[in-house]
């Protein structure tokens, strides 16, 4: 890296003795400089451009079980050392006078970037935007309104422990996302949206042109008018490869994670070594994806990322573990500690969470159910890891009837308890797929950006909510 | 003049030197202390402050706008630097700008939002109030197994506003909360519910011990919760759901969800949408109110709008923006942190309360669901669809029975407000959305 780095070392082995103060039995300080460049169209017009700079210094003091933790987006160092010394409060023990020295971590490379985004002109994230509405429009005269918009950030981390580690990655990632409505007769309005990136060079949307991502969300929002109310009650579902490993990454990876695990509050507690799920299933969390949205180097508290099997031919293998909850554990991290910022202490997070390919095609697949639904895009989906309960909204569905697609259905929710609807999986597609990279996720009120992905899924029993009720 | 008002003042004529015809800096300074224990002794202890401005400049009717938290005086003058930029990016716009003269004025008085007892809370009270809870959701019933999660924390903020349009303002804030989470077990079923309150004071928040019991209380109660049969019948929502429920209907009010017509409510302005019981009302200027303020996100003062009055609905929330392309004005709706530019959103929200009670509005259902918890958004605003995992109690002969659930409720939204036959007198706020409890006399189900 021929940066300097975001915090001069000998000042953070100060600031980790600083920490240390009290006789803790672990220390680390993570700082983080972010930059943002944001671009959003509206009713044709670009509205705004915007930037954004964050930078600040977290410190995290560990004594047993119990975490201090403070952080500060002042950089002198009084203020460094004050948040240092509030972390270290933690601990009770006397002082320690101890001193200690960092040695830089040798990290893959993961994402590799000619080109930081933040020095790409916004100008030319500018037309990106501007070439997806105009494409929405030109995609059918029924699209009535267009939002677009791009992100990015160049995300700079050091992270530093009193184990002598020091990481620092440089952490690009960017997003376009289109949002189409679309008015079909008698006014009705329907919805349609698709976007992607990741850890990629700007380059990528030369090939990821904003044009397919418009023509996409218009798509689903034209495709969908005129959709019949779904029918509520249980039904065999198909799931379409892609995006639609959100319900993965809802219904199995969150109950996965170390954090609940430990404190006996997901459903998957004590399971491990148990079949969870059919034979087919197996999951995989992989942090080492080729410029991949939930892909990392480094994790945030240094460690690197894995290829981590959670789940083989539907027995349950392992778990997503933080330094914290690995240590409780009496086990080793998984490279899964992630935060949302410098304000924030490390959980243990998904990377990028998908569904092994099965055998079957997607053609198939499709042709072997007499009745049920097939479920193209999801909107958002949520869990309780606890009972196992999760929810999803179907932003395009269709009825499947005697093998064959139908027509289109509105108003779809699909609800279900994780295990169980894993056992139900019957068929699985050999088309793997990752999602265009637009997934984030939130826990404990921290977001972190992820990846999920799926081959098409058969699952024969699952509950569909809709307003018709059977008979 | 405090420093950072001086900032905030400094940034705006800098802005104008620079190029812009108008800006406007919204300075936002706070500290945080939180305290999470387990098993009687500390989890988590955190600490600290943080600061921040955004700038929204206007250079020949372009937006430009950037935020940074990094103070530095020779950083300052390239952030200046670097929003003004931006906006040659933008596309002009005439609507652009910052509120009118006549949509600017006094900002109403709103009472005390700042509790010096929050702000000098000594960090034992945290401590002591998380280790009550612990210990009280543990000695609420045997079968709670776990304790998710409890904790306790206060908040200060200060907010600092200076446009070119001659607004300076100035608010501060304190806010302290309890949170407990339980997990209940029994017969192989795990069951996880929560409690918290939220307030500005400290003499207004609920006790650790009601938090604690109240989150045991909704866990211990789900152990057992099964699926039904998918069917219409009457559906109850407790508060905490109908704020939810009175949430989403807050966001198809938005005026420039209106104006794109991407709201099912656009073309219903004046017009009935739900039985004379009903008044929502978005309210700035509640006093103690989580969300009370005397101005909005860029200066405008706030006020009290009733959103819909006896069923009918009366108004549209607006920001500068918006409200001028509508030909409007800004009802004072502009809501924003120092990293965004401002948008519509509501202040204090909430549906006033009825005259029966929530267990009157049981008694008269002879089957029906009684809904506590819900899972996903599905609500589209748009076409109003309306569509959510819920959990909650089974309705037998007026009386609360079996837990449910992995089903699903839905309906469409306009047609949920026309079938409100209840409502509550048990109006109550968690955070700064309230409601009572209400009955819907028919909504579907969807379970096996």
């Amino acid at each position: 890296m021929s940066q300097a780095p975001l915090l001069s070392i000998p000042l953070v082995e100060r600031l980790l003795a600083a920490a240390m103060e009290r006789g803790a039995g672990f220390a680390e300080v993570y700082v983080e400089r972010n930059e943002n460049t944001a671009v959003t169209l509206d009713e044709n017009k670009v509205k705004s451009a915007q930037s954004g700079l964050s930078q600040g210094v977290g410190v995290r003091v560990i004594a047993g079980a119990k975490v201090g933790y403070a952080y500060s987006d002042d950089l002198d160092d009084e203020a460094l050392f004050r948040a240092a010394r509030t972390a270290a409060l933690i601990a009770h023990g006397g002082g320690s006078e101890q001193a200690f020295s960092v040695r830089r971590t040798p990290l893959p490379t993961f994402y590799r970037l000619g080109e930081h985004l933040s020095g790409v002109e916004v100008e030319k994230k500018r037309d990106l935007i501007v070439r997806a509405n105009r494409a929405a429009h030109a995609y059918d005269t029924r699209v009535k309104q267009v939002m677009a918009s791009y992100a990015d950030t160049t995300k700079r981390i050091l992270v530093a422990n009193t184990l002598g580690h020091l990481a620092e990655d440089t952490q690009d990632l960017c997003r376009i996302n289109v949002m189409v409505v679309a008015e079909g007769k008698k006014g009705e309005r329907r919805t349609g949206s698709f976007g992607g990136g990741g850890r990629v060079p700007f380059t990528h949307f030369d090939t990821f042109t904003p044009e397919h991502v418009a023509h996409e969300a218009a798509r689903q929002a034209c495709a969908t008018l005129g959709a019949a109310d779904a029918t509520a009650g249980e039904q065999t579902v198909v799931l379409a490869p892609g995006w639609s490993g959100i319900l993965l990454h809802e219904a199995v990876g969150h109950g996965l994670e170390a954090d609940f695990i430990r404190k006996g509050t997901s459903l998957f507690a004590g399971k491990l070594g148990e079949k969870v799920a059919s034979d087919l299933v197996t999951v995989i969390d992989d942090g080492t994806m080729a410029n991949a949205r939930g892909s990392l180097n480094v994790d945030d508290e240094g460690a690197p990322t894995r290829f981590k099997v959670l789940i083989e031919r539907g027995v349950l293998k392992g778990y997503m573990y933080d330094s914290l909850n690995a240590k409780l554990m009496k086990t080793e991290t998984t490279g899964s500690g992630r935060r949302e910022s410098f304000k924030h202490t490390p959980l243990p997070r998904m990377t990028n969470t998908y569904l092994a390919p099965g055998e079957d095609t997607h053609e198939d697949i499709i042709k072997g159910v007499d009745g049920g639904i097939y479920c193209a895009n999801f909107g958002g989906g949520q869990v309780d890891i606890t009972n196992g309960n999760f929810v999803f909204e179907v932003s395009e569905a269709y009825e499947i009837k005697k093998g064959r697609l139908g027509r289109p259905l509105k108003g779809v929710t699909l609800i279900g308890v994780g295990p169980e609807a894993l056992k139900n999986v019957s068929r699985v597609g050999n088309d793997p797929m990752p999602d265009p990279g637009m997934g984030t996720c939130g826990k404990d009120g921290q977001g972190v950006p992820v990846g999920v992905g799926l081959p098409t899924v058969r699952i024969d029993r699952m509950t569909v909510g809709g307003t018709k009720v059977r008979g | 003049m405090n420093s950072y008002e001086q900032l905030a003042k400094k940034l705006v004529a800098r802005a104008k030197k620079a190029g812009a015809k108008q800006a406007e800096a919204f300075v936002q300074v706070g500290r945080e202390a939180t305290c999470r224990v387990r098993d009687g002794e500390i989890e988590h202890l955190t600490q600290a402050t943080s600061k921040g401005v955004g700038l929204r400049v206007f250079v020949k009717n372009r937006l430009g706008f950037s935020w940074t938290s990094d103070f530095e005086p020779s950083s300052l003058t390239a952030f200046v630097e670097r929003a003004v930029q931006l906006a040659e990016a933008a596309a002009p716009n005439p609507l652009n700008g910052l509120p009118d003269e006549d949509e600017l004025g006094d900002f109403p008085e709103v009472g005390p939002l700042y509790d010096a007892e929050v702000a000098s809370l000594a960090p034992d009270w945290k401590i002591n109030a998380a280790l009550e809870m612990e210990k009280a959701a543990r000695a609420f019933d045997p079968r709670i197994k776990t304790i998710e999660s409890v904790e306790a924390g206060e908040m200060v903020g200060e907010v600092f506003l200076a446009s070119s349009a001659g607004v300076t303002g100035y608010s501060q804030g304190t806010s302290v909360y309890l949170y407990t989470g339980a997990v209940a077990e029994a017969d192989g079923q795990l069951q996880n519910s929560w409690w918290y309150d939220a307030r500005r004071f400290l003499k207004d928040l609920e006790s650790p011990e009601h938090v604690a019991k109240e989150a045991a209380r909704r866990a211990v109660r789900m152990l057992g919760a099964k699926k039904v049969k998918s069917q219409k019948v009457p559906v109850i929502f407790d508060p905490m759901m109908a704020a939810s429920f009175i949430g989403g209907i807050a966001g198809a009010v938005n005026g420039d969800a209106v104006f794109k017509k991407a709201s099912f409510l656009a073309s219903k302005l004046g017009q009935p949408i739900a039985p004379t019981t009903v008044t929502i009302v978005d309210d700035g200027l509640m006093p103690r109110g989580l969300a009370t303020s005397p101005f909005d996100g860029e200066g405008v003062p706030t006020r009290r709008s009733p959103l819909v009055e006896q069923g009918v609905l009366k108004t549209f929330l607006y920001d500068a923006f918006t409200a001028r392309k509508a030909k409007t004005r800004s009802t004072g709706n502009a809501s924003r942190g120092y990293r965004s530019l401002p948008s519509i959103g509501t202040h204090n929200l909430y549906l006033e309360p009825g005259t029966v009670t929530p267990e009157a509005l049981i008694k008269d259902v002879s089957h029906g669901f009684y809904v506590t918890s819900m899972l996903g958004h599905g609500t589209n605003l748009v076409t109003g669809d309306y569509s959510r995992g819920a959990t909650g109690l089974w309705i037998e002969n007026g009386e609360l029975t079996r837990p449910v659930q992995e089903v699903t409720v839905a309906g469409n939204l306009l047609d949920m407000l026309m079938r409100i036959d209840g409502i509550g007198s048990d109006l109550t706020f968690r955070g700064s959305v309230g409601a009572p409890t209400i009955r819907f006399n028919e909504l579907t189900v969807s379970g096996e």
